[in-house]
């Protein structure tokens, strides 16, 4: 039941200490209506107690590998940036790329991901749904090509789940809408992100109903992670649930580990959710690594 | 304004079976539900008159002196394209063999490939567009969204799906809009619906099939916002084309207007350029109208 220490844990949701923390999230404040949240450094920072600490005038990149190494953290998936451009370049087979497209621009995203694809070699697509302006539904039309280009590229796709912690509204990431997606793409590798709640009884019936439905609890300390989750990892669910944290944009990797230590996981998943999982949907190294990877 | 006879025409909507065979083009037509309607050979055939081969037709095929079992494919088609001036027919190939496949691949320079994927295969439709785009030399993506089961509405997200395949190749998307003539349920093809559309996909060559009634007025309005918006005279004998795009082509849109027949489906070839001496196109509408305009949006070297 104790999280094993010899697994290269790989972390789907990780960065560098910003620089700036306000700049980086200014993309999401045209969407804020309420007089407090414009005050916000990071919008959803109400639900948080403390957040990581800015650069302030440190190598990021070292600052985010040391605490990897720390931890026993092996990789990393990063949104593709020059920072993690330059942080593949020095710690090479550690950083993975997912690349944030914005389809408001139909064409646009599908470039940018064919691009990022052709060029940094991404494992995955991410979008945040909510986030957009104007916002778009996951089983909304100028979503379509981004899931086909996915399929075709074979590269994971990574959506917001759930109620968003920015203030802004959250239907068009309603859990039911993934139905539909995993429906009309039974190849899509979809990977949900931020807890999916209030909705994670439906997640998980959505999971057991869609052999490529898959589940990260990004942005949740561990010592929040739904029962229903935990559960289902547990059960039917071992190759479903996967590892992400959340730093530094809510999280510390210090707190997320400490918290981890108490996760009621069974013995044959710790390895599953901690790193094989995450191998084998975002085929992390070459396809025969992530063969190999599975558990 | 006379018709000119110094044109090779393209025709951008032509089939390649006739007689009984023809009923093989509304396989997938399977959401019908009236009894009159299924024992039709062609689903739309009660707003025709005299349907070409067809011995449900109104005046009846075989009275006209027609065979009751026609020849298939270009010995079908060549005759009545030499004799009306129709240089190139653009002819949907599907997915495997053919006999429009034969045609196309037989005479390159009379017929265009076209195709027209089952969206509800999200992705097997994306898929087979670009094998086709790849070994066939395809020019076109086709769709009828009210002739799906389920329909697939003009701006469903099946559809973007399909578009941006179009856009990354550089193909056309002729699309059926309008109340279409199966009794099935016209929603899925109202004219507004392609206003999105072209929003969300400026790039993408849209052309509308069989006619936009009763919506003309909004496809003109459309057309004269979106740039890459067409209208194509599919289905429609020339002495039904509807005013509004008379004027259109004659005004602002003579770019615009993309002649389509509807042989062997609904009308002959020989009616269709009978009729069309009397259409009042402009003399510097007539040659885009026929030809240019087509082989622009197909990109066609000719």
């Amino acid at each position: 039941m104790a999280r094993p220490r010899d697994i290269g844990v790989v972390d789907l949701m990780i960065g560098f200490p910003y620089e700036d923390k306000r700049a980086t999230f200014e993309y999401l404040r045209r969407n804020l209506k309420d007089e407090e949240s414009r005050g916000f450094q990071f919008p959803a920072q109400y639900m948080f107690g403390e957040t990581p600490d800015a650069a302030d005038g440190e190598d990021p990149v070292a600052v985010t590998f040391a605490a990897m190494d720390r931890h026993g953290v092996a990789i990393g998936l990063f949104g593709l940036g020059e920072r993690s451009i330059e942080a593949a370049a020095r710690h090479p087979g550690r950083v993975y790329h997912a690349v944030e497209v914005d389809p408001t621009d139909v064409m646009g995203a599908v470039r940018r991901l064919r691009e990022a694809h052709a060029e940094h070699d991404i494992r995955a697509a991410s979008v945040f749904p909510s986030g957009l302006m104007p916002q778009i539904g996951i089983a909304e039309a100028a979503m379509y090509p981004v899931y086909a280009t996915c399929v075709e590229l074979d590269v994971a796709c990574i959506v917001n789940a759930g109620i968003a912690g920015p203030r802004f509204p959250s239907g068009v990431q309603h859990v039911e809408h993934l139905d539909r997606v995993c429906y009309d793409f039974p190849d899509l590798r979809l990977v949900m992100r931020h807890g999916a709640e209030p909705w994670e009884a439906l997640a998980v019936k959505l999971m057991l109903k869609w052999p490529n439905l898959h589940y990260m609890p990004s942005a949740f300390a561990p010592r929040y992670y739904p029962q229903a989750v935990i559960d289902y990892a547990n059960t039917r669910g071992a190759d479903k649930i996967i590892y992400a944290g959340y730093y530094p944009m809510g999280l510390t990797l210090d707190r997320i580990m400490a918290e981890l230590d108490d996760l009621p996981l069974a013995d044959h998943v710790w390895p599953r959710f901690l790193r094989d999982n995450a191998v084998r949907v975002f085929r992390l190294g070459g396809h025969d690594e992530a063969d190999r990877g599975v558990a | 304004m006379p018709y000119p006879t110094d044109i090779g025409v393209i025709d951008t909507m032509m089939g390649s079976r006739a007689g009984p065979n023809a009923k093989l083009n509304y396989a997938n037509l399977t959401g019908i539900k009236d009894a009159d309607s299924k024992g039709m050979n062609f689903p739309a055939q009660y707003m025709f008159k005299d349907v070409p081969f067809s011995d449900q037709a109104r005046g009846g095929g075989s009275d006209t002196g027609e065979p009751a079992e026609p020849p298939q494919g270009a010995e079908l088609l060549l005759p009545f394209m030499d004799r009306n001036n129709v240089a190139m027919a653009m002819v949907g190939i599907g997915d495997g063999k053919s006999e429009a496949r034969s045609m196309v691949e037989e005479h390159p320079d009379r017929f265009i490939p076209s195709h027209e994927p089952d969206p509800n295969d999200v992705m097997g439709s994306v898929r087979t567009i670009r094998r086709l785009h790849a070994e066939s030399g395809l020019k076109a993506v086709t769709a009828f969204p009210c002739g799906r089961n389920p329909q697939v509405p003009i701006d469903d997200p099946k559809m973007y799906a399909i578009y941006a395949v179009c856009c990354e190749l550089g193909l056309p998307v002729f699309c059926c809009a309008g109340i279409p003539g199966p009794r099935v349920p016209f929603a899925p093809q109202h004219v507004e619906l392609i206003d999105r559309v072209m929003y969300d996909f400026p790039e993408l060559t849209f052309v509308t099939r069989h006619g936009c009634e009763p919506w003309e007025d909004l496809i003109v309005k459309l057309m004269i916002k979106w740039p890459n918006l067409h209208y194509s005279t599919s289905a429609f004998a020339p002495k039904y084309y509807p005013k509004a795009i008379i004027d259109y082509a004659n005004t602002r849109g003579a770019d615009k207007i993309i002649y389509a027949g509807y042989f062997p489906m609904g009308l002959s070839l020989d009616r269709i350029f009978a009729e069309m001496v009397d259409v009042p196109f402009n003399d510097d509408v007539w040659p885009k109208f026929l030809r240019d305009n087509a082989a622009r949006v197909l990109g066609l070297d000719v």
